[in-house]
């Protein structure tokens, strides 16, 4: 089927306002009366309050109040509730919010929280989940057995362990038994930060007539508002929240979290506004940090490379709450097969509380952590069986039959894993390796295949709203959060092709205002094209039926007779007979001036078909839409260093279908080089007491251009899906799954020595080389 | 004691009061209103904050506000000429550069300074000043080739 604005390159309709500077992020906002909040940070990561001394605070210029969680009875979280908006008497990490300063400007309330004076009684402090699991551990909650949680999910009380997921398929045990070769081991995927350029924040508006309104860079607007609004004792009508331009994501910006603290504070004034935005320390300690996942895992297979079974046990330092982390150890657990059919499997993930920062999403949700562990073992099953990893996966890989860890049985919609595999195989490994080491360097390739679901929930939906303009134009608004990733454009493609109608003549909506937007669950999980693209389908399917009922009255001819193709509504068996859409936007009117017909506006949504909760055996209705893909690298060890370069990483995916070339490729080439930085550099390290150690652009060393590879090679197979809009699939986080694996892979080829753990550090290397010597 | 200082802000002479030490960044933003210019690291480590003071690239969050008199900052603000963009903003939107759009200011602004200075910078030297700047979206291809794009529409610009 040939597309008339799918797949093809269209500038995105932002670009021009971003490349001005005219865009307005939330640090950008001005508001009358604006006030501004600076908040004090405790000195320890796990204790008492004993007492909070204001006095001296409360007295320099510009401050108009000083706020302390004294008496804060407010708990929040959309998953569980074992979140507070400050610490009350307690700290439980370092960047926990303990006082906060409103000052007239900015400076001012910097230098006044300097002045708060904190007296603490330190506890002991697990930073591990191994160590917040040990017997004589105190809790980190004593009440967590009280917390409110949804379904499904449960603090163990008395224990740190805020919730145990379980996914029983088949007989673990037969499948061992069934088993010739069993190989285990034990991966690591440390501490992360997001790290988006623009830092996270909040300006929070107690209005006069009782109403909450609020500010975020955050891309959950209707998780923000609903949680306001419980807390508050409000309507969810009565509570505002915009969300303006988005500086990235990653992750980090989901679910609700400054937000909350902001509105405390913010509700100490009532009446005039608060700006808070993170200082970048802020926004490493006190936002969301990611991963922190250690996967033990057991592998079986027959002689003759069949996989018979999968244990898997994954501890998940999930920080002070587990509200945000949560769903990522679940989809973690679940996905912990990789691409791979296990007629048995036991996986258990476990989420544990310990004194870090709350762990949530970053991109990749889970799937990077646990399958990095899959894709090594399928690479150390192969050695063992002597068998080529190719052939092995090839025998193993999920396709059309096949039945997931979930139990849900695959169809040929949900795209092709062999055919990946096989593209990322040929462009770098249909030859022998030209050259194993010269002088200087070792040279490696590594493989790995990936497989990625969206971790949605049951009621998760994206809405659309459609607008026939008197010109004919269209106007649409949405609830998806544009966050770098090109959502504006895909919307406007698929809009303009679900219509029939030029790009440059449909607008996009930019901020969203739970005021004037449809209602979306969150933009997370890359569920916005496959869902929103469906919504927007579904809205133009209603108003091209809504121009062809008005045009039926005016043509005197059953609807059934009529077609549309963007500029008019016309007989199908006489095109003469015919009336241009811009008379029938707003109803069609006579030359008497008479008018019939509705005006042209509509709404619709799309969850994904059928999700459900898990059964008792842990599965059900939760992958829905999975996507396959397969990456590789080829990289280069510097004998005197250690250093890794990589020459040429090759990432293909079945997307479905390509909406934009262009956007897709820079989602894809921009996943890699932050795989690559989590592989080789990235970690947010913290001391045994619980303090940071980089929290810092210039200490936490994400990649520069210098960084990147010498090469990206990136293609994509077209399977069509059966939701998403003209087939396609999801892409934006699944490009950093594959990276790790693929690049230690590529490290064993090189030098023969096994890595567990990222980062993968030069020092490591020259480690690990020095050892090969002696 | 504040202190009043006068410089040119994209070609127009403006006069602030300034207090104790503050930065650049922080005149451009609250004082003057332009906003364009981004605060991303807090320690000169990003970029995102680059502005163009007397025609050399310069980190406005470190830059003492003190140091501004008489100087001629160029910021984001003053690029295009009215919706006419300046060839290296055209050109980092033609190579698919801008993603969030939060690190471009200061890479347009950076790229501005280069160019100025040696208008055939070589794609060593592009590298270099772009390694100056933190980009969390791109991976960085579309943003060298964005520039490699810029120093030819330049020479283009020039030739004709």
């Amino acid at each position: 089927m040939g597309f008339k604005y799918i797949g093809k390159d269209i500038p995105r309709p932002d670009a021009v306002a971003k490349v001005t500077g005219r865009v307005l992020f939330l640090d950008d906002i001005k508001l009358p009366g604006l006030l501004r909040a600076a908040i004090l940070r405790p000195d320890y990561a796990h204790a008492k309050i004993i007492s909070i001394d204001t006095s001296r605070a409360e007295k320099c210029e510009g401050v108009i109040k000083v706020v302390t969680g004294k008496g804060c009875k407010l708990v929040y979280g959309d998953n569980i509730r074992d979140l507070t908006p400050i610490a009350v008497d307690k700290v439980n990490y370092i960047g926990q919010p303990v006082a906060a300063v409103i000052a007239e400007t900015l400076p001012q309330a910097r230098r006044a929280v300097k002045k708060i004076k904190v007296e603490y009684e330190p506890l002991p402090v697990y930073i591990d989940a191994r160590a917040a699991l040990a017997g004589d551990a105190v809790l980190i909650h004593e009440n967590s057995g009280e917390f409110w949680h949804l379904p499904g999910i449960a603090p163990i009380a008395g224990t740190n362990i805020a919730n145990r997921y379980i996914l029983k398929k088949g007989d673990i045990e037969k499948g061992f038994e069934e088993a010739d070769v069993v190989v285990e081991g034990e991966f690591n995927y440390p501490f992360g930060s997001c790290s988006a350029l623009e830092p996270h924040g909040a300006i929070v508006w107690f209005h006069d007539d009782n109403t909450i309104e609020a500010w975020s860079s955050s891309i959950c607007p209707f998780i923000i508002r609903e949680e306001l609004a419980r807390v508050y004792g409000l309507p969810v009508c009565d509570v505002r929240v915009h969300i303006p331009e988005l500086g990235g994501c990653f992750g980090y910006k989901s679910d609700i979290t400054v937000e909350q603290t902001i509105a405390y504070i913010a509700g100490q004034v009532p009446g005039r506004p608060v700006k808070w935005v993170a200082t970048r320390k802020e926004d490493f300690l006190s936002t969301l940090i990611g991963h922190g996942m250690r996967t033990q895992i057991k592998i079986g297979a027959r002689r003759d490379g069949k996989l018979t079974t999968l244990k898997t046990r994954i501890l998940h330092s999930t920080g002070t709450s587990a509200d945000t982390g949560v769903h990522v150890l679940i989809a973690a657990t679940h996905n912990s097969t990789g691409s791979y059919e296990f007629p048995n499997c036991y996986l258990e993930g476990n989420s544990i509380y310990t004194n870090t920062p709350p762990v949530g999403a970053f991109r990749g949700y889970g799937h990077q952590e646990s399958q990095l562990a899959v894709e090594r073992m399928m690479d150390i099953l192969a050695r063992k069986l002597d068998m080529d990893p190719f052939e092995l996966r090839e025998k193993n890989y999920l396709g059309p039959g096949k039945v997931t860890s979930l139990g849900e049985t695959l169809h040929k919609t949900n795209g092709d894993m062999k055919e990946c595999a096989d593209i990322v195989r040929g462009i770098v490994f249909s030859k022998p390796k030209e050259i194993s080491e010269d002088e200087k360097y070792y040279y490696g390739r590594g493989f790995a295949a990936l497989m990625k679901t969206p971790k949605g929930a049951t009621f998760s939906s994206k809405s659309c709203y459609l607008k026939f303009n008197i010109d004919g134009s269209v106007s649409i608004n949405m609830g998806g959060a544009e966050v770098g990733q090109g959502l504006r454009n895909v919307v406007r493609q698929v809009a303009a092709e679900a219509l029939q109608i030029a790009p440059e003549r449909i607008r996009v909506y930019t901020e969203i205002d739970t005021q004037f937007s449809p209602w979306e669950w969150q933009t997370i999980g890359s569920m916005f094209t496959t869902q929103g693209g469906r919504a927007i389908v579904r809205a133009a399917d209603k108003a091209i039926r809504m121009l062809k009922e008005t045009a039926s009255q005016v043509l005197r001819v059953g609807i059934d007779l009529l077609d549309y193709d963007g500029d008019y509504v016309f007989l199908k068996s006489d095109p003469a007979a015919r009336v241009p859409v811009p008379e029938l936007g707003r109803g069609y009117t006579f030359d008497d001036g008479r008018t019939i017909g509705e005006v042209v506006h509509t709404t619709a949504d799309a969850r994904l078909p059928r999700q459900s909760n898990p059964d008792e055996n842990g599965q059900g209705t939760m992958g829905i839409t999975y996507t396959f893909g397969a990456q590789a690298c080829e990289l280069r060890i510097e004998k005197e260093t250690g250093k890794i370069i990589i020459d040429h990483f090759v990432s293909a995916f079945d997307v479905g279908q390509v909406i934009n070339p262009v956007q897709i490729r820079g989602q894809v080439v921009g996943g890699v080089m932050m795989g690559i930085g989590a592989s080789l550099h990235e970690e947010l390290k913290f001391t045994e007491e619980g303090k940071a150690v980089n929290p810092s652009f210039r200490k936490y060393r994400f990649p520069t251009i210098k960084d990147a590879p010498g090469k990206q090679t990136v293609e994509f197979v077209e399977t069509p899906g059966e939701i998403g809009p003209f087939g396609a699939r999801g892409i934006g986080e699944h490009p950093v799954v594959g990276v790790a694996p693929a690049i230690l892979n590529a490290i064993y080829d090189a030098i023969g020595v096994d890595f567990y753990e990222i980062p993968v550090t030069k020092e490591k290397i020259k480690e690990a080389l020095d050892r090969g010597k002696e | 004691m504040p202190e009043k200082i006068t410089f040119t802000v994209n070609g127009t002479s403006r006069t602030v009061e300034i207090e104790g030490s503050e930065k650049l960044i922080y005149i451009l933003r609250e004082k003057l209103n332009l906003t364009g210019t981004k605060r991303g690291c807090d320690d000169a480590s990003c970029g995102a904050c680059v502005v163009v003071v007397d025609d050399e690239a310069v980190k406005s969050c470190t830059f003492p506000a003190k140091k501004l008199a008489g100087k001629e900052v160029l910021t984001i603000e003053g690029m295009a000429n009215g919706t006419n963009l300046h060839p290296i903003q055209r050109a980092l939107i033609d190579a698919g550069a801008v993603q969030c759009g939060y690190c471009t200011p200061g890479i347009v602004m950076e790229l501005f300074a280069l160019f100025h200075r040696k208008r055939d910078a070589t794609d060593d030297e592009i590298k270099e000043v772009l390694s100056r700047h933190l980009c969390r979206c791109t991976g960085y291809e579309a943003i060298y080739d964005g520039a490699l794009l810029a120093r030819k529409y330049l020479s283009e610009a020039v030739d004709r």
